[in-house]
């Protein structure tokens, strides 16, 4: 006889993706390639998700240029997710799109129980609206400021000290750090962060890995960022943007 | 994913006398890789740090050593075999401007899944096979004890069940150290870990190790956790100061005897309600136990002997109920109903041995501890199994699985001879005398 069809109660995860489509992000492939990046980790994405019996993972996503809306609205669970490409064209509304993200991390319609959410910010310009603003409303919702908070800067004209605002305090010291910007200076790199971000982090906010003395405190102690593989390309400099 | 190897290539390293060939990436964790790789004829799996680890944590290397200098306390580990560094004309080809090293192991076969399958209701296993799997998992720890080490990081993650047998395998072996010993970075697991390393009082150790069993072991056979109850609800956001509260600073076990205050919730967590009755008393008593006075008294912790005992014994009183056909594990003093249905259970037919009393339901096995009060408790040698008769299923027999030929009488005093790989109907059986002592059928 089986074992009984019960198992652990789960619960949501939800993972939010805020994509730059400005103007500029039409430039030098860059669009193409975040869609691709994402499309790409889709399936490690849905592997860990399967891994973690006490997560739901949950995916949706908005896109900001001249207004900010959603992109894909309804909480998808990773499994079932389509990539559709996002298209570029209009300027910067990053305000706005912290605004709409505060309306959904509100109770309801966020659960009254979940995981900590994790929040993916993609940019590669600086905002042209009110930023302060809509980072306010934001961090003005508790299960935002539960959430893991991450940032990545496409190319050297991202604003990073915006995209810092939004991760939190910086981290003292140099160097890389989960807690500050991640700064994709090519396909490669994007690529590695987006993939980090949906398998490592998510991992990390929906079960616990084992844990090393001297670890980062924290809401969520973020794992390592990949490792920068050996590759020709390597550090001479963006070389497609 | 980043590779740090190069897949195909053939790589050499300081004193293996054979390149390895790289077959292909089998997945990548925070801490490294692993690969496919062929050495000669046989198919090995190998692990390649990030080169981050040993900056972290230095003494790995020395731990790998050891244990593979130690060699692995049981077949339920996939050990370190032998540690690995490049050779000079190797560097180049591996992808990271520090080349790192690694560690070879067995390569899991075909057919584990992983513990995390079993926890999330994805996989179908019988509850003999759970239990099995939980023996052997204690046991393997026992062993591990037995040779002077600790684990430290015992969870779901690092367990592997091979659904049709209750086999286990226990991967991550790198911070197994002798116990004691200050160095090692690993903490544990959170929902795992012992509260006191939890709440940064103590570094693992086997008593720390006695404690993640113990939850790994409530995970598996009730597919629900230990800790989270009423108490759990009260948290919207389940994250690591809401864990330490959980698991750490007010830890109270569900079942607590004397302590309603954390009961499982009917819906939230209906899994603990419908498996917890499965079990019988002395095996509840021994998670009472550990997550009771054990949570904060290290010492008063059950033994992982403890647990292949219990564990084993609950799986000699294996019986089906008769009327929903559901695998049953009667407590005997006890009036036995069926945990799924509630139809009373019949007294079943057993067989005595000197140390032990087995049902007689087809799947059960004799084991040479059943008789012989110096023998270890194994399940993987069966002395005899309890077959139906494969054109009768009415026919209930005993299959000698042991090489020796065991003379017994039947009920009407004849004697006959049971020869090895042979089976006979329990029906006309009185005794055997087996290698491990007579076996005498009591009958309801
Ligand atoms: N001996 C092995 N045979 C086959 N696959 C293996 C073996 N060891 C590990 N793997 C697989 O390789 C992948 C990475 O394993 P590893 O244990 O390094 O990572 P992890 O457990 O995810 O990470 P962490 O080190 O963070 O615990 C996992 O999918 C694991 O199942
Ligand atoms: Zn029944």
């Amino acid at each position: 006889m089986p074992f009984p069809n019960v198992r652990l109660s789960n619960r949501p995860l939800h993972f939010i993706y805020l994509c730059d489509c400005s103007g500029s992000m039409a430039a030098q492939g860059k669009m193409q390639a975040l869609n691709q990046a994402i499309r790409q980790s889709l399936p490690g994405m849905a592997e860990v998700a399967g891994n973690n019996p006490e997560a739901r993972v949950l995916v949706r996503a908005v896109r900001f240029a001249d207004r900010a809306e959603w992109h894909l609205q309804e909480p998808t669970p990773v499994q079932q997710l389509q990539w559709r490409d996002l298209e570029a064209g209009g300027i910067t509304a990053m305000g706005e799109a912290l605004e709409l993200l505060a309306g959904v991390l509100q109770s309801p319609p966020m659960e009254e129980r979940a995981l900590p959410p994790v929040l993916v910010l993609i940019s590669d310009g600086q905002p042209t609206d009110d930023f302060e603003a809509g980072l306010a409303t934001l961090m003005r919702q508790p299960w935002a400021q539960k959430a893991v908070r991450l940032a990545i800067a496409l190319g050297h004209d991202a604003d990073l000290e915006v995209l810092q605002q939004f991760i939190g305090p910086e981290p003292p010291g140099g160097g890389r750090s989960p807690r500050r910007p991640l700064q994709a200076s090519n396909a490669t790199s994007l690529a590695q962060y987006i993939q980090w971000a949906s398998t490592a982090v998510v991992g990390a906010a929906s079960m616990p890995a084992s844990q090393v003395q001297g670890a980062a405190a924290g809401n969520i102690p973020l794992p390592d960022l990949p490792p920068t593989v050996l590759d020709p390309t390597d550090d001479v400099g963006p070389l497609v943007w | 994913m980043t590779r740090l190897l190069p897949e195909g290539a053939s790589l050499r390293f300081e004193g293996l006398e054979q390149p390895l060939q790289i077959l292909r990436a089998l997945g990548g964790g925070t801490q490294g890789e692993v690969y496919a790789v062929r050495c000669g004829a046989e198919e090995l799996a190998l692990k390649w740090y990030l080169p981050a680890c040993l900056e972290r944590d230095p003494q790995l290397p020395r731990r790998l050593r050891q244990s593979i200098a130690l060699g692995a306390p049981s077949e339920a580990f996939l050990w370190p075999l032998a540690l690995l560094e490049p050779t000079a004309e190797s560097r180049p080809l591996i992808r990271h401007p520090k080349a790192g090293f690694g560690y070879l192991m067995a390569l899991r076969p075909a057919g584990f899944v992983g513990a995390h399958r079993h926890a999330g209701g994805d996989l179908e296993i019988s509850l003999q096979n759970v239990l099995r799997a939980g023996f052997h998992l204690a046991d393997g720890f026992h062993q591990l004890h037995l040779k002077g080490l600790c684990y430290k990081d015992i969870s779901l993650g690092n367990l592997f069940l091979e659904p049709g047998s209750g086999r286990v395998l226990i991967c991550d072996n790198d911070n197994v150290d002798i116990d004691g010993q200050g160095g090692g970075s690993v903490l544990g697991t959170p929902g795992f870990m012992a509260p006191e390393v939890l709440l940064g009082k103590a570094k693992p150790c086997a008593s720390s190790d006695q404690f993640s069993l113990a939850v790994l072991l409530f995970r598996l056979l009730t597919r629900h956790d230990p800790f989270r109850g009423q108490r759990e609800l009260a948290i919207r956001c389940l994250d690591e100061p809401a864990r330490r509260r959980l698991y750490g600073e007010e830890a109270l076990f569900i079942f607590d005897p004397g302590d309603p205050g954390n009961r499982p919730d009917p819906e939230e967590h209906a899994a603990a309600l419908v498996t917890w009755p499965i079990y019988p008393r002395a095996l509840q008593e021994l998670f009472e136990q550990c997550f009771g006075p054990g949570l904060r008294q290290p010492e008063r912790r059950p033994l992982t002997g403890q647990w292949t005992q219990q564990l084993s014994r609950c799986l000699d009183r294996r019986q089906h109920c008769p009327h929903c056909s559901q695998e049953t594990f009667p407590d005997p003093p006890r009036p036995a109903r069926c945990w799924q249905c509630g139809s009373p259970l019949p007294p079943p037919l057993q067989l005595q041995l000197n140390q032990g009393r087995v049902s007689a339901t087809a799947g059960n096995t004799l084991h040479r501890h059943h008789g012989d009060p110096l023998a270890p408790i194994r399940l993987d040698q069966p002395l005899a199994r309890f077959v139906h008769h494969p054109e009768d299923p009415r026919l209930l027999g005993l299959h000698n699985l042991s090489g020796e030929p065991w003379p017994g009488q039947l009920t009407n005093g004849q004697s006959f001879t049971l020869a090895p790989g042979k089976t006979c109907n329990l029906a006309a059986l009185q005794q055997l005398h087996s290698s491990a002592g007579p076996i005498t059928v009591l009958r309801p």
